[in-house]
């Protein structure tokens, strides 16, 4: 049984239709890559499996559970996590407390103290790195470390599903190569699966996934292991605007 | 275990400026009907700062608790007094009353208004407000806009003596009660669970959602812990206390805006900052209207921008980066 499975998802913005049409399966434990140009849908595709929005068409399976129209709180506690594109730190908190909180609401919510989720928090800190500021005010760390703090505290949700929309988007190469050496890491370690979002990292992409999709206007273009997927003539033409016959590809 | 009792420290200043207030008030002669005063705007600061000060939504609507708990109280002694062997019970009736009053409003009004935020979420409350005020006048329930008068009623049944001792002592010192039970569920708050969602919302609700935060849920219960406290006050410094409620008298936006005040003052959504606010902003109401009668709003309105512009963040928001790091640190919050 595939841990997630998306049956023909629709999702319109008034005329515009965001993601058309989508099927996927991800299975446990998986490394999966999206890419896609800008505006492709990818962000859309992450909302509607956190629940951000509902879709108007087609049905979201999680572990075999219809959760198509699921308010998002509810899907945290199943095992879905996620970070955001643009980091949304909860600002006036420390960064433990925010990384705290992830572990709250997660798939641990109602099993564990406060005081317990202190402790997994400072874990995860460690893991990415984030130790020395610890007892900081979110809003001010760095980008990079906000970055790096949602990972952290979408990793302390414990889950079994992991969204990461352009995580890496910004990191310093280095820091990106180091990033994907510890997600890979966890990903053995706890058996989740890892979506990754990545747009123009290609160096992320081959790094860490064993998977790719590649989306564009909505649609799934190309769902292939990653090298075989990079090298389809199809994901080419997107990408670098030679769109043969179509003309029309946005780079 | 002593780590828990640690969390829970900076509940000591708090409780020792009370009990510094009862005490002054109890042993000095005069100043009782003071340090009322400066209770009552205390325990409504902290009150009101439960919700605001942890979800940061801005209740301008939030006299409607302090009179459904004045209206509690009111009707609890209205018609139950005629019960002579109730005895004090009506005075419990009453409280029951004022919090059941209050609830029905605050689920009413969570599951209304509270889907809305920013200016929408504070025009809401206000029109509620306005609408209950104008609802009670317009049906003519509850006395309409004669109100209840149970003076005569509560001496009837409790006796002159009984009744003086109400109105002039345990009325005030419930205050003190209810704003020492409102620094414990704010503290409580803070440091469980509630606390970390309720940040969370205030920082992000969206983010907080997808983060398996059920935002409804844990704003409704800070929007009704503040509400029933409110309400408390509202029954026991207004109904028990005077004796009798108007319509007009009570859902009067006034007070709201006192508790906004009181609260930014001293700094919002702080622990020891609305008992501080309450204390500048009644002594200084207090000892402008003794100096210069009629010109106390004057002056009172330029010192309070002069307050807010220096310490945007309250008294105690400056005062919490300033302890930072010293020995004083676990007590302030």
């Amino acid at each position: 049984m595939a841990l997630l499975r998306l049956e023909n998802v629709t999702k319109r913005f008034g005329g515009l239709i965001a993601v058309n049409n989508l099927s996927l399966e991800i299975q446990e434990g998986e490394a999966i890559g999206i890419v896609g140009p800008n505006g492709s849908g990818k962000t859309t595709l992450f909302n509607v499996i956190s629940g951000v929005f509902f879709p108007e068409e087609g049905r979201v399976i999680y572990e075999g559970k219809d959760i198509t129209r699921m308010p998002s709180y509810k899907r945290a506690p199943l095992g879905l996590g996620r970070t955001f594109q643009i980091p949304r730190p909860f600002g006036s908190a420390s960064v433990r407390e925010n990384v705290a909180t992830g572990a709250m609401f997660g798939t641990l919510a109602g099993k564990v103290s406060v005081d317990d989720c202190l402790e997994i928090a400072d874990r995860y800190i460690q893991l990415v790195g984030l130790e020395e500021h610890e007892s900081k005010e979110a809003l001010t760390l760095t980008p990079v470390e906000k970055k790096m703090m949602e990972i952290a505290r979408a990793l302390a949700m414990h889950p079994k599903l992991l969204l990461m929309d352009e995580a890496m988007a910004g990191m310093h190469p280095k820091d990106i190569d180091k990033t994907v050496a510890f997600l890979k890491k966890i990903k053995e370690e706890e058996g989740i699966s890892i979506v990754a979002m990545v747009e123009h990292i290609m160096r992320a992409v081959v790094g860490f996934a064993e998977r790719v999709m590649v989306i564009h206007q909505g649609k799934k273009l190309v769902d292939a292991p990653t090298k075989e997927a990079l090298e389809d003539q199809r994901v080419v033409d997107v990408y670098f605007g030679h769109a043969a016959g179509e003309g029309n590809a946005k780079g | 275990m002593k780590k828990n009792i640690v969390k829970y420290y900076p509940l000591i200043p708090v409780l020792a400026v009370y009990l510094i207030m009862f005490l002054i008030g109890f042993f000095m002669p005069g100043m009782w009907q003071m340090v009322a005063l400066l209770a009552f705007y205390c325990a409504l600061g902290q009150s009101w700062n439960i919700f605001m000060g942890m979800t940061g939504y801005v209740d301008f609507g939030y006299v409607t608790f302090i009179a459904l708990g004045t209206y509690g109280m009111s009707l609890g002694i209205t018609y139950f007094s005629q019960f002579e062997w109730l005895g004090m019970g009506i005075i419990v009736i009453g409280l029951i009353l004022a919090m059941f009053l209050a609830a029905l409003a605050a689920l009413l009004e969570a599951a209304i208004a509270l889907r809305l935020r920013g200016a929408y979420f504070a025009i809401a409350c206000i029109g509620i407000n306005e609408g209950l005020r104008y609802f009670i006048e317009g049906a003519k329930i509850w006395g309409g806009s004669e109100g209840l008068i149970f003076f005569g009623a509560l001496t009837q049944s409790l006796g002159r003596e009984t009744v003086n001792q109400l109105t002039t002592f345990w009325a005030d010192f419930s205050v003190f009660v209810i704003a020492a039970l409102a620094a414990f569920l704010n503290m409580h708050y803070m440091r469980s669970k509630i606390g970390y969602a309720l940040t969370a919302v205030r920082e992000d609700e969206d983010a907080a959602k997808v983060m398996g935060v059920n935002t409804t849920k844990y704003k409704t219960l800070a929007f009704l812990t503040s509400g029933l406290l409110g309400a408390a006050v509202g029954a026991m410094a207004w109904g028990l206390k005077l004796g009798h409620v108007y319509p007009g008298d009570v859902f009067v936006i006034h007070y709201t805006i006192e508790c906004i005040v009181v609260v930014l003052l001293g700094g919002a959504g702080t622990l020891l900052g609305p008992v501080v606010g309450g204390l500048i902003y009644g002594l200084s109401k207090y000892w402008l209207a003794i100096i210069m009668p009629g010109f106390q709003l004057l002056i009172f309105a330029p010192i309070i921008i002069i307050i807010i512009v220096a310490f945007p963040e309250g008294v105690i928001g400056v005062l919490k980066q300033r302890v930072k790091r010293t020995a004083l640190e676990k007590y302030i919050v």
